[in-house]
């Protein structure tokens, strides 16, 4: 056993904390205080940030050096989200084109389609958004209805997607489509689409933050090129599965360590307000402390597991169950021992700088169902790993 | 990075499982607890010590194999419920091994051989289980005052006591001894409350004896924590299996939805708990400046983990759950014993909020 990382590993992590203590001028959350933003200017901190990291050769690190990658390990790629985390530096906007995309492109796109679009994704240059859910496929998405069919020897697509993350702000969206309304995964194909064009209606959505941040698309015969089929005809579904498991491993260590910083401000605020030594404060804040520290002991155990090789199974569905139900309960419990001050939202003079309890409080209810929702989470262990049966 | 334990630990795990599926399977640990005046199986105690065990926590020059082949045979040993003093005594030969006295190093020979059986005797308070400053006194060559829930205090051979001026060695106690049972839900965990007026050693003093009570508690802790691993991780075992079997409504009863969930769950605290056992049996051997915060980590949630876990089983057998025939409550029980003692679930939350500490 051996938990340790490799000391070209260490140094890489320092250097990543280095780059950042000089290159980020300041936390998220004081950036999302100042009343000099809005959305959309927020948006643009986002893509200058995005563009820095870009520049420093830190996105798609693990990807072929071709397509801006040095073949860096999980490790590496994981103590990179863990320093940006734990230093909260703005999310880039591209996370799910790079996340999703870019592998599925890597894998079972055309060099030319790689070509196309790989580097302007990395830039910043055109922003992606993820077109699977719709109003009546989320959790079941097999039983997605949006259709794309021939034109010549282009695809024209007709549905609705919704909670399309980032939709507003994106130019293009990958889209999981019908080409056989019959065969439930084999019928599904996969599909590049620009958003500015006259068949595609984006829309927001406003959310219980009050923010925009999704959206849904409607698609009324909208064009997608012939050569903007990633894989063959059919091959949508598989795809689409493969590519969301490459989520894993990232994740692993990176919660705990935006964690630990959330952590920190509750504790500097509960001793502030002069509760630190109540009893029940300090049980309540050592479970948090526990459960986070166990958290990142899983992570490094998946981070030990996927250095030896084996590919990250059903087990992953544990961490994402851990980390989004222990944000709601690190969030609740802050509201509780803050008081009404935690409640406050940023752009009051009172609240509190250290973490936007008021945003993340409400922002922790969408981790239990983003990503494949916790109860289908529960499902795939039960299924997978614990082998249970299934009823007639 | 590697989570695996390497070859010789992985072995040794492999043997103590193959040898207590041999010698102390769980079909006997009910018999062992209710028919035994002991609640344990001397014999097997006496193999445990010819084939090394009780030595496990020495140095490895001496014999010893670390703390992950620790915390290895300790969930090995919970998953049958071993009942039996194995625990503390390898505490205590560890213990002897550190003090620097003619005495103790006599007595840790046999111990460890499983010759004698040597507990520590701390808790003075039975509605704590986390010790205090100790009343005991040692005096004029002679150990004087009561401890409570001392582990097999009725059976010992030997007992470390802590006393003011240090740790106290009395070998044989006599007259001046009297230890009254403290029967607990766990049978196969006899307490006592002892009294003491002996003639003893004071084997450490000072620093150094704070240090080897520290330590007691903290290898302690790692030992329970491992030993809740391994009840939790049988626990499941067995509900998964009856779950599947049982059926209802037509259906097995695995096949419920709620029960799944309430299956996957379990698998969460277990799997969780390995994690932080095996994280804080290796910075014990790697990474001692985090040792303490990580090991405090651990039995703070292993306790809590087998405690719903082991309740669960309960709930997921249904009425023969809450039978003495059915195994579920066996687990129940000694994660209670295993919970509350070397830092109790909720003194640990504590701990592990004032050791917090960044540990990549
Ligand atoms: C903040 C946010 C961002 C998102 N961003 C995107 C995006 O960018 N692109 C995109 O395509 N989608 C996105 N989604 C959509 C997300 O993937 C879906 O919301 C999710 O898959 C759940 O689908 P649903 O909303 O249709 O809920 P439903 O599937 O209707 O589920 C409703 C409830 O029923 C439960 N349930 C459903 N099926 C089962 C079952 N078999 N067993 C037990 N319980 C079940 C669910 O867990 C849930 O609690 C986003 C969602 C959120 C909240």
């Amino acid at each position: 056993m051996d938990l340790h990382f490799t000391p070209e590993q260490i140094a890489f992590r320092d250097e990543v904390r280095a780059w950042i203590a000089e290159n980020l001028e300041r936390p998220f959350s004081l950036e999302k205080r100042d009343p000099k933003h809005d959305a959309d200017s927020l948006v643009e901190v986002r893509r200058a940030w995005q563009k820095k990291l870009h520049a420093a050769g830190y996105l798609g690190m693990g990807w072929p050096a071709e397509w801006g990658g040095r073949g860096a390990s999980e490790a590496d790629e994981a103590l990179l989200q863990a320093e940006l985390a734990a230093a909260d530096a703005p999310q880039v906007p591209n996370f799910l084109g790079i996340s999703l995309l870019g592998p599925a492109l890597i894998h079972h796109g055309s060099e030319e389609q790689r070509r196309r679009f790989i580097p302007k994704m990395l830039a910043c240059d055109e922003i992606w958004c993820q077109g699977f859910s719709e109003p009546g496929a989320g959790s079941d998405l097999a039983s997605l209805r949006t259709r794309a069919e021939r034109d010549g020897s282009d695809w024209r697509i007709t549905g609705q997607k919704v909670w399309t993350t980032f939709g507003l702000w994106s130019d293009w969206i990958f889209v999981l489509a019908r080409t056989d309304m019959d065969d439930r995964y084999g019928g599904i194909s996969f599909f590049l689409v620009p958003i500015d064009q006259p068949g595609v209606e984006m829309r927001g959505l406003k959310q219980i933050t009050g923010e925009s941040e999704f959206g849904e698309v409607f698609f009324d015969g909208a064009l997608a090129k012939g050569d903007h089929l990633v894989g063959q005809v059919g091959e949508g579904w598989r795809i689409a599965m493969t590519v969301l498991s490459y989520e894993r491993g990232a994740a692993s260590i990176m919660y705990p360590a935006q964690f630990d910083t959330q952590l920190d401000g509750l504790i500097r605020g509960v001793h502030e307000a002069g509760r630190a030594e109540r009893d029940d404060v300090e049980e309540k804040l050592g479970r948090l402390v526990v459960e986070n520290e166990v958290m990142r002991g899983n992570g490094l155990r998946t981070l030990a597991d996927l250095a030896a090789g084996n590919a990250p199974g059903p087990e992953s569905s544990i961490e994402k169950i851990f980390w989004s139900e222990y944000h709601q309960r690190l969030t609740d419990s802050a509201l509780d021992l803050l008081g009404p001050q935690g409640q406050l939202v940023a752009s009051s003079p009172s609240a509190r700088d250290e973490v936007d309890w008021a945003y993340e409080y409400l922002w922790s209810r969408a981790g239990s169902i983003y990503s494949g929702s916790n109860e289908i989470q529960r499902n795939i262990i039960a299924k997978r790993v614990l082998r249970l049966p299934s009823g007639k | 990075m590697q989570f695996e334990l390497d070859e010789d630990r992985a072995l040794l795990k492999q043997s103590t499982r193959e040898l207590l599926e041999k010698e102390a399977p769980l079909s006997e640990t009910r018999a062992v607890m209710e028919d035994t005046p002991e609640g344990f199986s001397k014999p097997f105690h006496a193999q445990l010590g010819e084939l090394g065990y009780p030595g496990l926590l020495l140095p490895e020059d001496d014999g010893g194999m670390g703390a992950l082949a620790f915390a290895a045979v300790l969930a090995e040993m919970g998953r049958v419920a071993l009942p039996g003093p194995f625990l503390d005594l390898a505490l205590g030969v560890r213990t002897l091994s550190g003090c620097d006295h003619e005495a103790a190093a006599r007595l840790g020979e046999r111990a460890r051989a499983g010759e004698a059986l040597v507990v520590m005797a701390r808790l003075e308070d039975p509605t704590r289980s986390d010790p205090d400053a100790p009343e005991a006194r040692f005096e004029a060559g002679r150990v004087r005052g009561t401890k409570t829930f001392v582990p097999f205090g009725a059976h010992a051979d030997a007992l470390l006591v802590t006393t003011r001026e240090g740790l106290a060695l009395v070998e044989r106690p006599g007259a001046g001894f009297s230890a009254t049972p403290l029967p607990t839900i766990d049978h196969a965990q006899r307490f006592a409350e002892i009294a003491i007026d002996e003639p003893a050693e004071l084997v450490a003093e000072g620093e150094a004896a704070a240090r080897l009570i520290e330590e007691h508690e903290r290898l302690g802790a790692l030992g329970a924590s491992a030993g809740l691993l391994g009840l939790m991780e049988r626990a499941l075992e067995i509900t998964v299996a009856y779950i599947s079997e049982r059926e209802a409504f037509g259906v097995p009863i695995g096949s419920l939805q709620v029960l799944q969930h309430r299956a996957a769950d379990m698998l969460m605290q277990v799997e969780s708990s390995r994690s932080a056992v095996y994280r804080a049996a290796w910075s014990e051997e790697q990474e001692p400046e985090t040792a303490a915060y990580l090991t405090a980590v651990a039995k703070a949630w292993a306790g809590a983990a087998a405690r719903y876990v082991c309740g669960q089983a309960i709930q997921l057998h249904g009425g023969v759950g809450y039978t003495w025939e059915y195994d579920p409550h066996i687990f129940l029980k000694r994660t209670k014993t295993l919970e509350s003692f070397y830092g109790s679930t909720r003194a640990q939350l504590g701990r592990a909020l004032a050791l917090r500490q960044p540990t990549l």
